[in-house]
């Protein structure tokens, strides 16, 4: 994902915008990194470059996890311990 | 089938068909003998269009969209919804420039893994994909000043919502150019499967029905551009149609005759600028 494209992205569930944008690894473009939504608490992974925003009944509770176990460091802990639709809690 | 279902089946089925197990719509499943590419110019792609695409973007999968490409200048933003392999994203992206750009949503994570190779194997720097569903898109409101959508609304049990969606992002004056299966009569309840609805068929709505829901969304100017007979070959190709008829249920002619009802249309219409 391309920095530039945070102006266009928005929730998909709320529809806030803009989103906040943690980057864990960046090459010439975001490769691995997360969108947070300020307004309703979802997170959504941005995985091999591409931001993932399904809604919750499309999304993988574990592979979701997962996602958030790999990036545990990097993440902050209102998205660990209270995120949406899923968190390590 | 509920809602929810269909939503996976289409999930499920357009997976495979990323991964070349399976053919989609309007694809070479119905043309066993045909390629992509000549699915492709059949349609309207020009051989350049064609050919400026990366190998591989390019599935045979729509019903086809050139005139919205075409319609297309330079610096805008696009939204293609269903974007699948990339093969729209990508003729848009070339024609709305480095100033332009080109957003793909698709909800296979199978297709846009292909669309995310083909991006890179084109060097194509002002396209992005990513993962959402047409129904809840994850872009901002009045951000868009074109969306595109080739033969992907229909399989959508929410059209009215994909539509309130398209609308929601689009910006004032902005414009959506759909190219889609629309029905001119409902088919019997058998063309309702799983396989139907992957060709295309099963979830195609009612042309009137369609225009409506378009309307409902707040759409101005709807106008339809152009409209072509869907293959008579592609529907008696499917399952439950050759079943029917193998069962003496349907006769050949029936079968043509609901071939008739079944068109792909190009319709588009804009955001009112005072809106």
């Amino acid at each position: 994902m391309k920095r530039r494209l945070m102006d266009i992205l928005a929730c998909p569930i709320c529809k806030s915008h803009p989103l906040e944008l943690i980057v864990f690894t960046e090459k010439d473009e975001i490769d691995e990194g997360v969108l947070l939504c300020g307004r309703c608490g979802r997170w959504y992974p941005i995985i091999e470059t591409i931001p993932r925003m399904l809604p919750d009944d499309l999304r993988d509770a574990t592979e979701d996890r997962g996602f958030l176990e790999k990036w545990k460091p990097h993440l902050p802990e209102g998205v660990l311990k209270g995120g949406k639709p899923f968190s390590l809690e | 089938m509920r809602e929810d279902s269909v939503r996976k089946a289409v999930r499920k089925s357009y997976g495979s068909i990323a991964k070349g197990k399976q053919s989609g719509c309007c694809s070479s499943s119905c043309c066993n003998t045909i390629t992509p590419e000549e699915v492709s110019k059949k349609i309207g792609y020009s051989d350049e269009d064609v050919n400026s695409i990366p190998e591989g973007a390019n599935l045979g999968l729509g019903c086809g969209n050139p005139v919205a490409l075409a319609s297309l200048k330079e610096g805008e933003v696009v939204l293609d919804l269903g974007s699948g392999a990339g093969f729209d994203s990508f003729l848009a992206a070339r024609r709305v420039g480095p100033k332009g750009r080109v957003i793909g949503v698709d909800m296979t994570p199978e297709m846009l893994e292909r669309a995310r190779k083909n991006a890179k194997k084109g060097g194509f720097e002002n396209v992005e994909f990513r993962l959402g569903e047409i129904e809840n898109l994850p872009v901002a409101d009045n951000s868009i000043d074109v969306v595109i959508s080739n033969c992907v609304i229909n399989l959508s049990p929410e059209k009215g919502r994909v539509f309130r969606e398209a609308y929601r992002v689009l910006r004032p004056g902005g414009r959506i150019m759909v190219s889609d299966i629309v029905l001119l009569a409902p088919l019997p309840a058998f063309l309702k499967s799983t396989a139907s609805l992957v060709a295309c068929v099963g979830g195609a709505a009612l042309k009137k029905e369609y225009l409506k829901a378009m309307e409902g969304a707040g759409f101005a100017c709807i106008r339809e551009l152009e409209e072509s007979v869907y293959s008579i070959d592609s529907l008696i190709d499917l399952p439950e149609v050759k079943e029917a008829i193998g069962a003496g249920k349907v006769s050949i002619d029936q079968a043509k005759g609901y071939a008739k009802n079944v068109v792909s249309m190009k319709v588009m219409a804009i955001k009112q600028p005072s809106d």
